[in-house]
């Protein structure tokens, strides 16, 4: 999930609980105020009744009667002063129910007992509990629609400010991590933002990423400076015997200065091949070929033929001749193709066959087979078969286990899959999968 | 003929020279291009061999000034950096052809053969062979009027060792020059024997191969 949706969900969602909260809480918390706003101003009353009996003398109230009584025209608040012979109840606060001129109504009543001039007298405040409640609801509305107004309002000002905020975050990410292509050759320009978290990620990618370019750059020269290292020394040798073979009649030393050359040869082959695979890792070749796979593998088997006659081998390919493979490099295509396919030969038996074949997918993709009838590989050693300089038993001294490393990086490097699959003793199967982008029809 | 070696490297100038004044040339060497520029000023070249690294000038620089002061030479350049836009900006400027180190003498030769001939514009060059004859322009072997059903690869090995007749060819030098520089790892093959046969048996049924021989322990040599 995208940074900017996270902190959008939680800023919503987080919101959402407070205003739910609230909500449920309201009502109990507008009702304890009212209860407590109640109790308080049964109080003041209470102080104003005293201060005027003390002013005035309770007969301001009872007019020389027992009692006083006295209730607004909706018996909403009342108020009662009674002499007393004993007290009745202790003070207090109360909600109870009073009867009124034949209405009984729930009263918030405040007691309180007190002597004037040596009588005892009760003094009661009520106020209906309606009455109490009446603003509930209406404070409750307000209150509701003014949270709302700030949640909604809050909430937009903390889209708009984290839109803002991450959108250094997005320049970053289109900029460093999205658009460029490695190498990183083009000129990595800063994102400029006040957030310094987003600066030092900032340049610390670029950082990174030049010193990335810098190392495959290095790397590439080594592999351009050791290429030429040892080739000069290899061609110097190389041409050394060739002038000694030429001066020499000498049956002895004609065999073995051929025999030192044989040995260069490997030499060379095992410098070229490592290269090989280093500038394929490197990405130094193009795949701007579009390559007919047909024609290719008919060269190819033409080529061969000799070989496989020699050892009785007879090969079939099944490969229309519409199939076209685009982005690839032909030299590097060949080259694979034709590794895999002297491999089915060198480990195929006498009187072998090999069958190239192909078929879609049903994802599409379209396969390439190589099978032959050889000697098999063994199960434990199928993992392995693509490793530098891994032999088998079987390949011996003839081989520098670097053929399959070597089809192993152009194929990695076509972003093709390679599928093996042998059965010890009766052959093996080499499946090249070509991903249905890099496939095309032509018109013959 | 007349060559200019331009090559840092001595101990490799010094083996092609060997060579080449074993074929007939005659040679110059120069291991810096300003060495190179004064043998340029003052002689005429049939043929200038230009290794692309020189210690005191770009290769390519190079090419391009020889090519002005020089311009009835062939040239033929020699990289050791193995890098592609090396061998194709060599050739966009002007080279006739191009050598990747390590390469043989001998495939130095006949590419310089291939480049006179071309330039010669011989419409044939007919080479006899024994009881054959061997046209290197429209590829054919013939016996009399006859003629005989090669491969390609088995052409370019018997002109190959026609045009280095008389003298040992190993394997090596033989697989090199039909097959390049691609990346097998089969460096033992029996590839180069499987085509000889083909080549003796195909024109054994018309006439003698005396000439194909063989030299145990090395491999071949055309004997005439």
């Amino acid at each position: 999930m995208k940074l900017l949706t996270k902190l959008t969900l939680f800023s919503t969602v987080s919101k959402a609980v407070i205003a739910l909260l609230f909500v449920l809480l309201l009502p109990s918390m507008v009702e304890r105020v009212a209860f407590n706003y109640t109790n308080y101003l049964l109080k003041q009353q209470e102080k104003k009744v005293f201060a005027t009996i003390k002013k005035n003398g309770i007969d301001y109230y009872l007019e020389g009667d027992s009692t006083y009584g006295s209730y607004t025209m909706l018996k909403e608040e009342y108020i009662s002063l009674e002499r007393n012979k004993l007290l009745l109840t202790p003070d207090t606060l109360v909600t109870s129910k009073r009867m009124i001129e034949g209405d009984t109504l729930v009263y918030r009543v405040l007691i309180r007992n007190f002597e004037y001039n040596g009588n005892a007298y009760t003094l009661e405040i009520g106020k209906t509990l309606a009455s109490i409640n009446q603003y509930n609801r209406p404070l409750q509305r307000i209150a509701l629609s003014v949270l709302l107004i700030l949640v909604v309002l809050t909430l937009v000002m903390d889209l708009g400010f984290t839109q803002v905020l991450l959108k250094p975050l997005k320049r970053i990410i289109r900029s460093k991590l999205d658009s460029p292509k490695f190498p990183y050759n083009e000129k990595l320009e800063p994102v400029i933002t006040s957030t310094t978290d987003f600066r030092s990620l900032d340049e610390a990618l670029i950082n990174l990423m030049h010193k990335i370019t810098d190392d495959f750059e290095r790397e590439r020269a080594f592999t351009s400076n050791a290429s030429h290292e040892l080739m000069t020394p290899l061609g110097i040798l190389q041409n050394k015997m060739e002038n000694i073979l030429l001066s020499t009649q000498d049956a002895d030393v004609l065999e073995k200065i051929s025999a030192m050359m044989k040995t260069l040869g490997r030499l060379k082959k095992i410098v070229n091949a490592l290269l090989l695979i280093s500038r394929i890792e490197n990405r130094q070749y193009s795949r701007q070929d579009v390559v007919a796979l047909s024609p290719l593998l008919s060269e190819m088997t033409e080529e061969l033929q000799p070989l496989m006659d020699d050892e009785e081998i007879s090969c079939t390919t099944n490969i229309p001749g519409n199939i076209v493979i685009k982005q690839a490099n032909h030299d590097l295509l060949f080259q694979l193709f034709y590794n895999l396919l002297t491999n089915a030969i060198r480990y195929n038996k006498k009187d072998g066959t090999i069958a190239v074949d192909e078929h879609f997918m049903a994802d599409g993709n379209y396969v390439i087979t190589i099978k032959d009838t050889g000697i098999g590989i063994p199960e434990n050693v199928l993992p392995h078969i693509f490793d530098r300089f891994r032999k088998s038993a079987s390949s011996g001294s003839n081989s520098n286990g670097l053929g399959l490393s070597i089809v192993k990086s152009i194929a990695e490097f076509h972003d093709l899959e390679l599928n093996v699959s042998s059965v010890n003793g009766q052959g093996s199967s080499f499946a090249v999968i070509i991903p249905q982008a890099m496939i095309d029809r032509v018109e013959r | 003929m007349r060559i200019l070696i331009i090559e840092d490297e001595r101990g490799m100038a010094l083996e092609m020279e060997d060579f080449l004044n074993k074929s007939g040339y005659v040679c110059d060497l120069a291991f810096t291009a300003k060495k190179a520029s004064q043998f340029m000023d003052d002689a005429a070249y049939d043929f200038i061999l230009l290794d692309l690294g020189l210690p005191d000038k770009d290769g390519l620089i190079v090419l391009d000034q020889a090519k002005q002061s020089c311009p009835g030479a062939s040239y033929i350049i020699i990289t050791a950096r193995g890098r592609v836009e090396d061998k194709i900006k060599g050739l966009d400027l002007g080279a006739d052809d191009y050598l990747s180190k390590p390469f043989s003498l001998l495939e130095l030769q006949s590419r310089m053969q291939a480049i006179t001939r071309r330039k010669s514009g011989l419409k044939e060059s007919q080479i006899e062979l024994g009881d054959f004859s061997l046209c290197l322009n429209r590829r054919v072997v013939k016996y009399g009027e006859q003629e005989i059903d090669l491969s390609r690869k088995e052409f370019d090995l018997l002109s190959y060792m026609v045009l280095h007749k008389n003298r040992p060819l190993t394997r090596l030098q033989l697989s090199e020059h039909i097959w390049g520089n691609l990346s097998d790892d089969d460096y033992d093959s029996n590839f180069i024997d499987v085509h000889i046969k083909n080549i003796r048996k195909k024109m054994g049924s018309y006439g003698d191969t005396e000439w194909l021989q063989t030299i145990r322990g090395v491999g071949y040599k055309i004997k005439l």
